[in-house]
């Protein structure tokens, strides 16, 4: 059975190749979006970024009755977005429009599910056998393109490990299949929102775009990353403990593997601890070379070759690379080291706090 | 008197390079490869070069006579250009077997520490600190030994199971070599896994070592709702249920009481296995065990599992694989540590690969060494050895095996 997917579908899926082909049609340009016929369309695609920016988590309603505007709306709220020049309003649409894929896909059938797919190059199989194959998966999908779209999750059961996985493919459920193609869809859309459009916009379209960055910088303002601030010392007992592992066997001179050194490194220099302490702590090691030691540490600070400070390694890695020793209570739920120094410091902070004056 | 042994052990790899660079090929798309060689001169790593054609890496070679050669298993725009400015491509998928990461009962035996504060000697994998002067610098000498490489053998046809079977790939698709000294690669060229960047790569490493497997996303469950009997994965399930079922089938059939007191089981539920092993093994004919021995609920199968799972995973390198910029040693060089060849063999060769005949580089000629000390150890279907403060006339091959690990000089 091989399904092609209907006008109706397109208007789901605006970002399937044969919807682009379709719109193509239509004779819509950037500088016609003035014209008055166009008038529907344009404020549906008004009105999909700004329900991304209004509604929280994002997502982009479905309007099932008006097919065609539902369907040309799309490309044209891409050019809306990518004007705003702006990377948090371009990251929410494009998060929000494949939210409303996800939600419409979870209604479909394994069939409509695999063309989509298909429609983006996944080398994906509806599983035939049900009886010989693991129960309850109706696709499987080829490795490579399940590891595309997983990097998102930190579930254990999206681990490739814990997957039923034969010959190359990976076992999924309708519902997982859509799952993994709303991350898809996301990368997909954000790569559409790379251009610049702005010269070429019609005034009542830039406009429309002014208006969106108003109600951005209204409703979030300036977004600050938080910024990790560690006491200047390093707090040798609020380490996790890999790392605390890892900085008695260097400061007691014991071989570490080159992925221990790694982790340890960017841990220490994450935690704001200066090169040359750092560089004072392997000197006790029975390979120490002062030289060699120094250019590591500061090529890993990101003060040579690539200018690129490394983050630490995640748990997920240093387990990987056999680091973990095992979770703390403390670990549980966490994913970086570095959030655990983060609590750990905070707990010695509060305990400092609450403890009664005559203690003290 | 001894000629030095480095320039002798050049001569045989100049000799070597001057005869065969012939039989070194191109790695697939040779002009977007990083080249890197170890030279004799004060071990100077020249890396960063690049080559259009086979000719003009194999006449490199012939003319520079390294120590060591490699090549990038990276795909660059510009290879020669420092890292930051190379521009990554791809990488083929690559897989480090080596000895050092696997435990054998003759390491104890053939690998050498010596303290560099006083000079003091042992066997195995050296102490804290040195039992005479208490520094902790030491220099470590390990030996390719048959029992080692036999080990390392074992897990790369797990290796090549797991990546046949669960990852599809097929015989002429893997390709498998003996690094040369202590261990395997194994590695893949295909286009589909060029650009798997190495967080994709990092949950292909933990497929493969079994790292975060939850039993229960392979069968391991109640066997109803509510129920506290349990159902698990059986002998001959495909992937990693089956894998489970026959780590833990193994496990219970060899394992006595004190193996399996230390995965953390109680006294008497340690009992009820050894004393019921027949029963246990014959379970596995229906339902498996799973749900049979009263005292062993989910966290002790969980435990059984995991030790299961460490037999039945391959241990590789894990940084080796995820590396994206990996510098691998290329194919039909010679090996700086051993004078032995890096060689490729066909996949389905694996058990009958002999890396003491097939990877022997030097088929003629005798050399008198002075050996101050050397385990037994075989070439072709000759036996040398042990040695200790002796002088003997040996071929070339084993003569150069002996030099290039440290433990002879030429004598003349």
């Amino acid at each position: 059975m091989n399904l092609v997917l209907t006008k109706s579908d397109w208007a789901k899926y605006p970002f399937v190749p044969e919807a682009t082909e379709y719109i193509k049609t239509l004779g819509l340009k950037v500088d016609s979006l003035s014209r008055p016929e166009f008038e529907p369309i344009l404020d549906r695609a008004e009105g999909r970024v700004k329900e991304a920016l209004l509604t929280n988590p994002p997502k982009v309603s479905y309007l099932e009755h008006n097919e065609e505007v539902e369907l040309s709306s799309f490309p044209v709220a891409v050019v809306i977005a990518a004007a705003t020049a702006d990377d948090f309003i371009k990251k929410r649409y494009a998060l929000a429009e494949a939210r409303r894929a996800y939600d419409l896909l979870r209604r479909e059938d394994k069939w409509k599910v695999l063309e989509v797919a298909k429609a983006f190059g996944w080398r994906v199989n509806v599983v035939t056998d049900e009886a010989s194959a693991p129960r309850g998966y109706q696709l499987k999908l080829h490795f490579v393109d399940f590891l595309r779209n997983v990097k998102a999750f930190h579930e254990s059961n999206w681990k490739l490990i814990n997957r039923v996985m034969l010959g190359g493919e990976v076992y999924l459920t309708t519902y997982e299949a859509a799952r993994l193609l709303q991350e898809e869809i996301r990368r997909h859309i954000e790569a559409k929102l790379r251009i610049d459009v702005r010269p070429i916009l019609p005034p009542n379209v830039a406009q429309m775009v002014e208006e969106l960055r108003l109600i951005r910088r209204r409703r979030f303002g300036k977004v600050y990353t938080e910024e990790i601030r560690f006491p200047k010392e390093a707090v040798v007992e609020a380490f996790p403990p890999c790392i605390r592992n890892l900085y008695e066997a260097a400061a007691s001179g014991s071989h570490l593997s080159h992925a221990g050194r790694f982790a340890l490194t960017s841990f220490l220099l994450n935690a704001g601890m200066p090169p040359s302490k750092i560089v004072d702590l392997f000197r006790s090691s029975s390979d120490f070379n002062e030289r060699m030691t120094r250019y590591q540490v500061e090529h890993i600070a990101g003060l040579r070759g690539s200018r690129t400070r490394y983050t630490p390694y995640a748990c997920d890695t240093l387990r990987t690379h056999g680091l973990c020793p095992g979770e703390e209570n403390l670990c549980r739920g966490l994913r970086h080291p570095l959030t655990y120094y983060r609590r750990k410091l905070r707990m010695k902070a509060a305990s400092k706090r609450s403890r009664p004056a005559d203690q003290v | 008197m001894t000629v030095d042994r480095e320039s002798f052990i050049k001569s045989k790899f100049r000799e070597f390079y001057e005869s065969s660079s012939s039989m070194v090929e191109a790695p697939p798309s040779i002009e977007m490869r990083e080249f890197g060689f170890l030279l004799f001169k004060d071990r100077v790593m020249v890396r960063h070069k690049g080559f259009r054609d086979v000719e003009s890496l194999r006449s490199f070679l012939r003319q520079i006579v390294p120590l060591h050669a490699y090549y990038s298993a990276a795909y660059y725009a510009a290879p020669e250009e420092p890292m930051e400015r190379k521009g990554w491509v791809g990488a083929d998928l690559y897989f480090d077997i080596d000895a050092d990461h696997i435990p054998t009962p003759c390491q104890k035996v053939h690998d050498v520490w010596v303290c560099r504060g006083c000079g003091f000697k042992g066997r195995g994998t050296p102490p804290e600190r040195c039992p005479l002067c208490s520094q902790r610098r030491f220099e470590e000498k390990t030996w390719p030994c048959e029992v080692c490489l036999e080990a390392a053998k074992r897990e790369t046809m797990k290796l090549v199971d797991i990546l046949l079977k669960d990852f599809g790939f097929s015989q002429d698709e893997i390709k498998v070599s003996f690094s040369g000294h202590r261990g395997y690669h194994v590695h893949i060229e295909k286009d589909e896994i060029k650009d798997l960047d190495s967080a994709a790569r990092k949950e292909i490493v933990d497929y493969i070592t079994g790292t975060g497997l939850d039993a229960k996303f392979h069968g391991l469950e109640a066997a109803g709702e509510g129920s506290r009997v349990l159902v698990g994965p059986h002998l001959g399930d495909s992937g990693w249920r089956g894998r489970i079922a026959r780590g833990v089938y193994d496990l219970l059939l060899k394992a006595d009481g004190e193996h399996l007191e230390e995965l953390g089981l109680r006294r008497n539920v340690v009992k009820t296995i050894v004393e019921n092993r027949e029963v246990i093994i014959r379970s596995w004919e229906s339902g498996g065990p799973w749900g049979l021995i009263r005292g062993v609920g989910l966290e002790s199968w969980k435990a059984i599992i995991r030790k299961g799972v460490e037999a039945q995973a391959a241990k590789i390198d894990t940084v080796v694989t995820t590396d994206i910029h990996r510098l691998i040693r290329l194919e039909n060089t010679l090996h700086g540590k051993t004078g032995l060849l890096k060689v490729g063999f066909p996949t389905d060769k694996i058990e009958d690969f002999d890396p003491f005949k097939d990877a022997v580089a030097f088929k003629r000629g005798e050399v008198t060494v002075f050996i101050e000390e050397a385990p037994e150890f075989r070439i072709w279907e000759e036996t040398y050895g042990p040695f200790k403060g002796e002088k003997a006339e040996l071929p070339v091959a084993a003569a150069l095996l002996l030099l290039c690990k440290g433990m002879a000089e030429v004598a003349q």
